[in-house]
């Protein structure tokens, strides 16, 4: 549905996007997922037409778009302003568009009339923007792209500005809206989470270009770079060296001090270094009982560590972990297990990591 | 030429005319000015001595610097000069009260306003010996019979200026300048009184006697004349004419005379159905605080040497005989200034509240037929 | 529309000033009463007085100068007044609009260097820049001058232009003087306009013009009507360039005015009327695009 190919986007001296290839499918919700000024919203706004590429094409459903102005584009946005019309009233603001392409009156009426049932503003129709919650503003920001029905709404933020409960709410309901109406979305955030719960595939940007594409289960559990590791959900990250390669398994020294045996062909031929990575949630905890040097010693993939902090997250508790030689790792574990309710802030305990659970990483990336 | 000089020009007020203007860009600030005038500062003000600084209300630059400083420095008293620019301005400022001042510059129907109402002072002769310069043509004239108490200051008349390189055939009178082939060529003074006394002299009425039978027919004529006219102009009605944007004009002698001096092409007509001659004077209101100070000041303007310094600076005709001596062949030759031939010259006399219906008709006139 | 009560409706509206606020308030309260409320006094006094023959004002009751005011000849200086400052008002905003629209959309930086310069012919005299004004329009002037030496005189124009003196002059006169006062209003405005509205109109599928007309427009158009009141109602008043580029030909009622405090008029008290009647028409005409503009918004 949406393609670009090579497209590149330069300020000046600045490169905004650096020659980004991506293709979006029909009725496919997208992310485009980045810290801030990764090049996320340029990259959107040239979807929508509101920037030019320095250099490559922009396609939309089998149609160069590239040179085409906004308003010749079959695209709709959701601003994260919103951006609705101040000096018009909901029914106006969701009604432009439609009167922007001729569309008869009764045909008008009719639509925008359905389309305030969707999002639930009836009632509200004759209100000015400013007597409307966020949580309305956004609905109407929708309301006034989807009523056009574009071939793909383009999403900047537009949660940014709602509070976190009503957030989740709207993540869930936009989701569901999309699955309803089948429209391809293409959605920018910087928050991992919203990414994580809505999209199909989510884009990970970094500086300009794509750091990793995939659908979400992917992206969270193989994220292909430290970057994508370390943005997009927690993770322990840490340096590792080869000590034995072995045919079909291979001794690590991580951060010095912990010996980890992973498959052999998880590791790149010839490399004597990497990074691991792991969730915090897949760091399983016992209690240690034991003495401390004999422990670590003898059993593969375990080691001692004490708790240095303990953070109460609600649903879990979020555990901060410190080996001997210092290093440091965040473990979460559910609220109100057993297992926490015997361990608290000082004690020793035994740390265990599934081969299965680490993102071997080439050290360069 | 530069904006100074320009300014210069425009603001150097060599016509003794009414002026209708105030450069405040808005309505309101004439408006509350007028309005406050009854709260208008009081000067405490004591007997006089020579030591206190002489109050002179005058036409703006129509006294030369030159002139002041003069008397300062041979008597040390001060001149505090402060300006009008139409008599009806100057009798605002004399009558609001406020400031008293010495000596006041007042037309000839002006003058005779202010003696019908004794708004004036007797004037103490023998402390003005000088008046013996004037030429005794220019005393005793109906606005003052006794001559008790005027002084003329400068004397000049309206009449034509014609571009000669513009208009070929020669004008005469008011007939000849005010014809449908000089539509939107011609600038005049911007003054209802004086245009109705042209279409007066133009009907053989005397100028003096305004009447509505008189306005009546006056009517018709100034109905004629107003749409052929480019320009009002009492400020420096020669801008029209040196700058090309008018080829005749019905002006004072001063601003002709000027004409005359830049280019010689500009010629000086008195129009042929008659004239308005002026005179302004030199009086000392009613109650003036230093009225002896005054008298010297008088006597002092009308010593030859004095008065040839304002001839020099405003080509009006001089009344001083004796400082008409000492002008050049030069100066004596404009014929703007002392015109060759004398024509049929007359003053104005007061018209009283006649002089609200005129500037109505004019108002209404040019409302009417301009544009 | 249900009005929604609003914070400072609710509050600021509501509280009496106490002390303090008096206080507060007490200069600006005798500077209104001194300044503005006493010569309105003595304006609408003066307006029912009459004169007497050396044009000084008497307190003898009369309606006479109202009935003067209402005269057709003055009516229809006052209908010319209008006009012509309606044109230049017009004229401003076209003019003006442009300009302040890129202002406002320029970066900050180059904003304030075209603010600035806006603002630099208020650093030299209205007079001068008003003869400046002449210089350029007169016969022997720049503009013919300019035009011989191109030879557009006398090879296309068979002669020199008249311009000054004329209807064209006071326009142009009146439109230089106030296009500041139209620029900087819209300026604001247009400066306090949100971009992504005029990006979501396009995204919506309106053109350049659409997205002007529909959007642009009527959310700048506070900026508009404030220029226009501020070009509008001087303009009206407005005699020094009537006066001086116009020749004093083309008469309006500024000019009437002033004649009666300062010129030949010398009819005070009928300067005074005029110039009440004026202020209520302006009075009135605003109580009534305030009260449409009241029941727009319902």
């Amino acid at each position: 549905m949406v393609e670009l190919i090579g497209v590149n986007k330069q300020f000046g001296e600045f490169v905004a996007v650096d020659d980004v290839n991506l293709q979006v499918g029909s009725g496919e919700f997208l992310t485009l997922l980045g810290p801030s000024g990764c090049g996320k919203t340029t990259l959107l706004r040239m979807i929508s037409g509101f920037e030019t590429p320095t250099r490559g094409t922009v396609w939309l459903d089998g149609r160069d778009v590239t040179a085409l102005p906004p308003y010749r584009r079959d695209v709709n946005q959701v601003f994260q302003s919103y951006a609705l019309f101040p000096h018009l009233n909901v029914r106006d603001n969701i009604a432009f568009g439609l009167r922007m392409k001729r569309t008869p009156k009764a045909d008008v009426q009719q639509r925008v009339a359905r389309m305030v049932e969707m999002v639930g503003l009836s009632g509200m129709e004759n209100r000015r923007p400013n007597q409307l919650s966020g949580g309305q503003r956004q609905r109407v920001a929708l309301a006034r792209a989807l009523v056009c029905e574009p071939k793909v709404l383009l999403l900047d933020e537009p949660l940014a500005a709602l509070d976190a409960k009503l957030r989740r709410a709207m993540q869930v309901e936009l989701k569901r809206l999309q699955q309803r109406v089948g429209i391809t979305f293409v959605f920018v955030t910087h928050d991992q989470d919203e990414a994580l719960v809505m999209s199909d595939r989510i884009a990970v940007i970094n500086r300009g270009h794509i750091e990793q594409i995939g659908p979400v289960s992917e992206i969270y559990h193989r994220p292909a770079t430290r970057f994508v590791a370390d943005f997009l959900g927690q993770a322990n990250l840490l340096p590792a060296r080869v000590v034995q390669r072995e045919t079909f398994e291979t001794e690590l020294m991580v951060a010095d001090e912990i010996r980890e045996r992973i498959p052999s062909s998880r590791l790149p031929d010839g490399a004597s270094t990497a990074f691991l990575a792991f969730r915090p949630e897949k760091v399983r905890l016992v209690p240690d009982v034991a003495k401390p040097d004999d422990r670590s010693a003898c059993e593969p993939n375990s080691f001692i560590t004490t708790i240095a902090e303990e953070l109460f997250r609600g649903a879990t508790d979020q555990l901060l972990l410190r080996t001997p030689k210092g290093t440091e790792l965040t473990a979460v574990v559910p609220n109100g297990s057993a297992t926490v309710l015997a361990m608290h802030r000082g004690d020793r305990v035994l740390c265990h990591l599934h081969p299965d659970d680490l993102i071997v990483l080439n050290a360069g990336q | 030429m530069n904006d100074q000089q320009l300014a210069d020009r425009h603001f150097a007020r060599r016509s003794r005319q009414v002026s209708r203007r105030s450069f405040n860009a808005g309505i309101l600030a004439p408006v509350v000015g007028a309005a406050l005038l009854p709260l208008g500062c009081r000067r405490s003000i004591r007997s006089g001595s020579a030591s206190e600084p002489l109050n002179l209300l005058a036409w703006s630059e129509y006294v030369p610097p030159a002139v002041i400083d003069g008397f300062t420095k041979e008597t040390g008293i001060k001149v505090s000069y402060a300006t009008y620019s139409s008599n009806e301005e100057m009798l605002s400022k004399l009558l609001a009260g406020g400031t008293k001042y010495d000596l006041i510059q007042p037309s000839e129907y002006t003058v005779e306003a202010l003696v019908r109402q004794s708004k004036l002072a007797p004037l103490n002769f023998d402390r003005i010996p000088n008046l013996a310069n004037i030429a005794p043509d220019m005393l005793h004239l109906p606005y003052d019979p006794e001559q008790k108490y005027s002084v003329p200051y400068m004397s000049g008349t309206v009449g034509i200026v014609v571009n000669t390189h513009k208009v070929a055939k020669p004008v005469r009178g008011y007939r000849g300048v005010f014809r449908p082939e000089h539509r939107g060529r011609i600038v005049v003074v911007d003054d209802p009184r004086e245009m109705v006394s042209w279409a007066m002299n133009t009907l053989g009425l005397n100028i003096n006697e305004v009447t509505p039978q008189a306005l009546e027919r006056v009517k018709p004529v100034l109905a004629n004349w107003i749409p052929l006219i480019q320009a009002f102009n009492s400020d420096s009605p020669k801008t029209p004419l040196i700058d090309g944007d008018v080829d005749l004009g019905v002006v004072f002698s001063g601003d002709a005379a000027i004409c005359y001096q830049q280019d010689r092409k500009f010629q000086y007509v008195l129009p042929e159905e008659g004239a308005h001659r002026f005179i302004d004077n030199l009086c000392v209101p009613t109650g003036a605080p230093h009225q002896a100070t005054a008298e010297q000041f008088i006597n002092y303007i009308l010593r030859p040497d004095v008065s040839r310094l304002i001839s020099d600076k405003f080509p009006y005709t001089n009344p001083n005989l004796a400082a008409r001596k000492l002008l050049t062949a030069d100066q004596l030759a404009n014929p703007a200034s002392y015109p060759p031939t004398a024509g049929k010259l007359e003053t104005f006399r007061d018209i009283g509240a006649m002089s609200s219906e005129v500037d109505k008709m004019v108002t209404d006139l040019r409302v009417k037929y301009g544009r | 529309m249900t009005p929604m009560p609003t914070a400072t409706g609710l509050t600021t509206a509501g509280r009496p000033p106490g002390v303090a606020g008096w206080a507060l308030m007490a200069p600006l309260a005798t500077w209104l009463g001194l300044f503005v409320a006493a010569p309105l006094v003595i304006l609408l006094a003066y307006s029912f007085c009459q004169r007497d023959a050396l044009g000084q004002v008497v307190p003898a009751f009369s309606t006479h100068n109202y009935a003067r005011v209402f005269d057709v000849v003055y009516l229809r200086i006052l209908g010319s007044s209008i006009f012509y400052a309606g044109l230049t008002t017009i004229l401003c905003g076209i003019v003006g609009y442009p300009v302040a629209y890129y202002m406002g959309r320029a970066p900050p930086r180059r904003q304030s260097r075209l603010l600035m310069l806006v603002m630099i012919p208020f650093w030299a005299s209205f007079l001068i820049r008003t003869y400046a004004w002449m210089t350029i329009l007169k016969e022997n002037g720049l503009l013919n001058g300019l035009l011989y030496a191109a030879r557009i005189i006398p090879d296309v124009l068979s002669g020199p232009m008249h311009l000054m003196y004329t209807p064209f002059a006071v326009v142009l006169g009146l439109v230089y003087s106030y296009l500041p006062f139209m620029i900087l209003p819209i300026y604001g405005s247009v400066e306090r306009l949100d971009g992504s509205l005029i990006e979501a109109a396009a995204d919506l599928g309106a053109g350049p013009l659409r997205t002007f007309g529909r959007v642009i427009l009527p959310l700048t158009w506070p900026g508009i009507a404030a220029g226009a009141m501020l070009v509008f109602v001087p303009s009206i008043g407005m005699f020094a360039v009537t006066d001086l580029m116009g020749g004093n030909r083309v008469l309006m009622v500024g000019n009437v005015i002033q004649n009666q405090f300062q010129g030949a008029g010398r009819d005070k008290p009928f300067g005074a009327a005029l110039g009440v009647t004026l202020m209520a028409l302006f009075a009135v005409s605003y109580l009534l695009a305030a009260r449409s503009r009241r029941d727009r918004t319902r």
